[in-house]
């Protein structure tokens, strides 16, 4: 009898350990707080804020980032899991806290898209962006059999044939979406965007239930090396590790840069001392061996930039997804 | 690669020191949950969900299934030596189970119940393995307009075949489908039931509200219950069957390995059902169906046979479609979403390492549970023993942890409880909560794909009654009735289930 009680209390363990204790212990054995004076970051942990749940692709990246910049620190770096709204309720919680340095956020694009599409009450001038850390960059795939071997085919018969070629994304909203939606109308053309979640726009490509999709290069890779789909373009002009011959959309004459970017964000008010000692440990995680081991583990593509080149980006991204959010809205609007 | 390759491979995945360790858990807390009577499967599911969080995705799915099995072998022991059924699928081995056990033939009872278990289990994992890889190919052909039909038409069928009123299951399922809505749309990102509020913009949390609906409420129920539970102690040097018992054991594990394996496709209650149909069978083909009720064996090997060669073909349509039939494999639908991998036609081509470890640690957990379920029964029989006012309070904190643990929610907590209360007043009304479960876990995606067919055929409804959909409907709906006629003919029936639910 005692014994089955320990084991109950054993999976209790287990439980606690598995879910949210982990990757702070994780954090916390890989680097001992070290007893400095006043400087920055103080012997406190610097926590970094994630928005899409403790078991996404995205929270993964930043734990991998968390351990790097935790030992270039000397403090630790712990995950602090906000999921919600797109990513708006994490970016709400980082706005209400103090601008010392020990509170960041894993911010995306979908600090744009959230903003834009209403459920973020500000947007990205309300933080510090101290270093882009990775991309990762929409691919366009159609069918190998499919007619077209070229982008410019694929956009003149989209053009042609308002209405007819259907698009799949990842979701509503997602940057695949954006992506493919910004390309299509750049050209002039009329597509119909599909929704779809979770691959299955792969699986709709493959079946011949839509014409095109538009997927990160994890979504579509085995596919392609099998034979069955064939990449077009990337829809960045950043290189990708995994497709080093696709040429991107820009190279092949539609402007049309937008990969989805990951980094670290402050908020507004944090000194620049302090920014510059989070943008080199930034700088020092991504450039690790480690990171981009496990960049090609989770699939995204390390590309460190600093707080201006960064800022800059974020800027030129803001416009253009203002612009789509828009175009996608009246389309709506006029569809009923 | 050929099959077996791939399944190589898989073993290369199962075989790892963690993979072990999580297949182990799994399995013996499904062989726990299925001892005590009360907790079942899936409440023994929703309460591990959250350690799957920070685990590899074929890890955690490893676990889950564990638990999913391991709980078909543990429910005999119950049966067999309390005659109280540890869950739903081992009724009917509490009538020759425990009969046999009153004779002083406990041992001999379990073992072939556990041998039988473990015949099934394995051919049953054969079958999965060697069905599903050619089916993935068929599947990918299958367009959302076809999931439509085939999502309505499993929901039809639960609340026509489960047990209690139909009405009621009925309204469980538009109750699951309702509650599934809130939360921001997720084609147009349009709120829904949220008030305005921010933390209901993603609905309410999946794992909280199965923890509450399903763990909560189960222990709710159990806390009424204040006899203690007296129960058979075997011998273990009683354990080896005697020469006639493995002769008339042989064609019952034979026949039910085949029904549990057919019969797996039902959705809903495929486990529960298979288990009636093999029992009626037994008695039909007996030499002695006179012994039936008395002590027969073979009463015992068919249905404990049959509900565990259901587990295989109850992941064909999560594996191969994407689609889960039964709760138990919504609960693992979900938690492989929350890892970013969609079962589906593409699983086998995208993570081959998920299909391919889950069934190799599904021929792992068979022999585990084997060795823990005849050597260790008597540690098992004494969890009996413990009193439900140490069990409450422990399963209470680790739901608790385990909930607010995925993602630092107290508001989850909350929902937890709520739902916990909800669903104990539910089930005290006769309401059952599996129904609900399944479906909001379909609900979200037979929404997404029903909107993404419209958006596909440019918003004709003539999508869901094209050529692919009638042949879906018109293949499944033959099946259906074949395997009722099967039913019919050896004697199961709805009203039998009912007084099964009841007991």
């Amino acid at each position: 009898m005692r014994s089955s009680i320990r084991r109950v209390a054993l999976a209790a363990a287990l439980t606690a350990m598995a879910s949210s204790g982990i990757c702070q212990d994780e954090a916390a054995k890989s680097a001992k707080p070290k007893s400095s004076s006043s400087a920055f970051p103080d012997g406190k942990p610097v926590e970094m804020v994630t928005l899409f749940g403790a078991a996404s692709a995205s929270t993964a990246t930043a734990r991998v980032l968390a351990d790097g910049m935790a030992k270039v620190l000397g403090v630790p770096v712990p995950i602090v899991d906000k999921p919600g709204a797109g990513g708006a309720t994490g970016y709400v919680y980082l706005s209400t806290q103090k601008p010392d340095g020990h509170s960041t956020v894993w911010s995306s694009n979908s600090i744009s898209t959230t903003f834009h599409s209403g459920q973020l009450p500000f947007d990205y001038k309300n933080f510090v962006h101290v270093a882009r850390v990775t991309v990762e960059n929409p691919a366009l795939a159609v069918k190998a059999d499919a007619p077209w071997k070229t982008l410019k085919e694929l956009m003149e018969y989209a053009k042609a044939n308002p209405d007819k070629v259907r698009v799949g994304n990842s979701g509503q909203g997602s940057q695949t979406h954006i992506a493919s939606v910004a390309l299509f109308s750049s050209a002039g053309a009329k597509i119909i965007p599909v929704h779809r979640t979770g691959g299955q726009a792969t699986a709709d490509l493959l079946a011949g239930r839509i014409e095109v999709a538009v997927q990160f290069p994890q979504a579509v890779v085995p596919h392609v090396k099998s034979g069955d789909l064939r990449v077009l373009a990337l829809l960045s002009s950043i290189p990708d590790p995994v497709f080093p011959d696709v040429k991107s959309a820009k190279a092949q004459g539609y402007n049309i840069d937008m990969p989805l970017w990951r980094g670290i964000a402050v908020p507004k008010g944090t000194s620049k001392a302090v920014v510059a000692k989070l943008q080199d440990a930034i700088k020092k995680a991504v450039e690790s061996p480690e990171f981009k081991d496990a960049g090609n583990k989770i699939g995204f593509t390390p590309a460190y930039q600093p707080t201006d080149a960064f800022t800059k980006m974020i800027a030129e991204d803001d416009k253009r997804t203002s612009e789509v959010i828009k175009e996608i809205k009246a389309a709506e609007a006029a569809a009923k | 690669m050929s099959a077996f390759d791939h399944l190589m491979s898989g073993f290369a995945v199962a075989l790892t020191w963690k993979s072990l360790l999580y297949c182990f858990i799994g399995c013996f807390w499904g062989t726990i949950v299925g001892v005590l009577p009360g907790l079942g499967p899936l409440a023994g599911m929703v309460l591990l969900l959250p350690l799957t969080f920070g685990l590899d995705p074929a890890t955690g799915i490893i676990m889950l299934t564990g638990i999913f099995y391991g709980a078909m072998y543990g429910g005999s022991t119950t049966s067999i030596l309390v005659r109280i059924p540890g869950e739903a699928a081992s009724v009917v081995t509490c009538i020759d189970g425990y009969e046999m056990a009153r004779q002083g033939r406990a041992g001999p009872a379990l073992m072939i119940a556990a041998v039988g278990s473990f015949i099934g289990g394995t051919v049953s994992v054969l079958g999965l393995m060697l069905v599903t890889p050619p089916l993935a190919h068929v599947m990918l052909q299958i367009g959302p307009q076809v999931e439509v039909v085939l999502m309505l038409m499993a929901m039809c069928t639960i609340a026509f075949i489960s047990g209690g009123s139909r009405l009621k299951t009925a309204a469980m399922i538009v109750l699951g489908l309702a509650v599934g809505t809130i939360g921001l749309d997720k084609l147009t990102g349009v709120p829904r039931f949220t008030f305005g509020n921010l933390g209901l913009a993603d609905g309410l949390s999946f794992t909280a509200l199965a923890i509450g609906l399903f763990g909560i409420s189960e222990i709710l129920i159990n806390l009424e219950k204040s006899e203690t539970i007296k129960a058979i102690q075997p011998k273990l040097k009683d354990l080896v069957p005697r020469w006639k018992d493995l002769k008339d054991s042989a064609p019952a594990v034979t026949r039910g390995t085949i029904i549990g394996f057919i019969f797996g496709i039902i959705p809903g209650v495929s486990h529960v059902v298979s288990t009636f149909v093999s029992y009626a069978i037994e008695k039909r083909f007996s030499k002695h169906p006179e012994e039936f009720g008395r002590g027969a064996i073979a009463g015992v090997a068919g249905p404990e046979t049959a509900n565990n060669a259901t587990t295989g073909t109850a992941m064909i349509p999560l594996l191969g479609l994407g689609i889960p039939s039964i709760p138990a494999t919504a609960i693992l639908l979900s938690a492989l979403v929350m890892k970013g991998v969609s079962p589906g036609p593409l699983l086998l081509t995208e993570h081959p390492e998920v299909f391919w470890g889950l069934v190799a640690s599904m021929y792992v957990g068979n022999v585990v549970l084997l060795i823990l379920n005849l050597p260790l029964v008597g540690l098992f029989v004494n969890l009996l023993r413990i009193p439900y006012g140490w069990l409450v309070p422990t399963i209470l904190v680790i739901s608790t942890i385990g909930v607010y643990s995925v993602s630092s929610n107290a508001a989850d907590v909350w929902i937890m409880v709520v739902s916990g209360g909800i669903g104990y007043i539910l089930r005290k009304f006769g309401y059952e909560m599996a129904p609900l479960l399944l479906a909001l876990v379909l609900g979200d995606r037979l929404e997404e794909q029903f909107r993404t067919a419209l958006t596909m055929s440019g918003g004709s409804y003539a999508t869901f009654a094209d050529y692919s959909s009638l042949l879906v409907i018109a293949v499944v709906v033959t099946l259906l009735l074949i395997l009722q006629a099967l039913a019919w003919t050896f004697g199961y029936s709805k009203s039998i289930a009912d007084e099964a639910e009841r007991t």
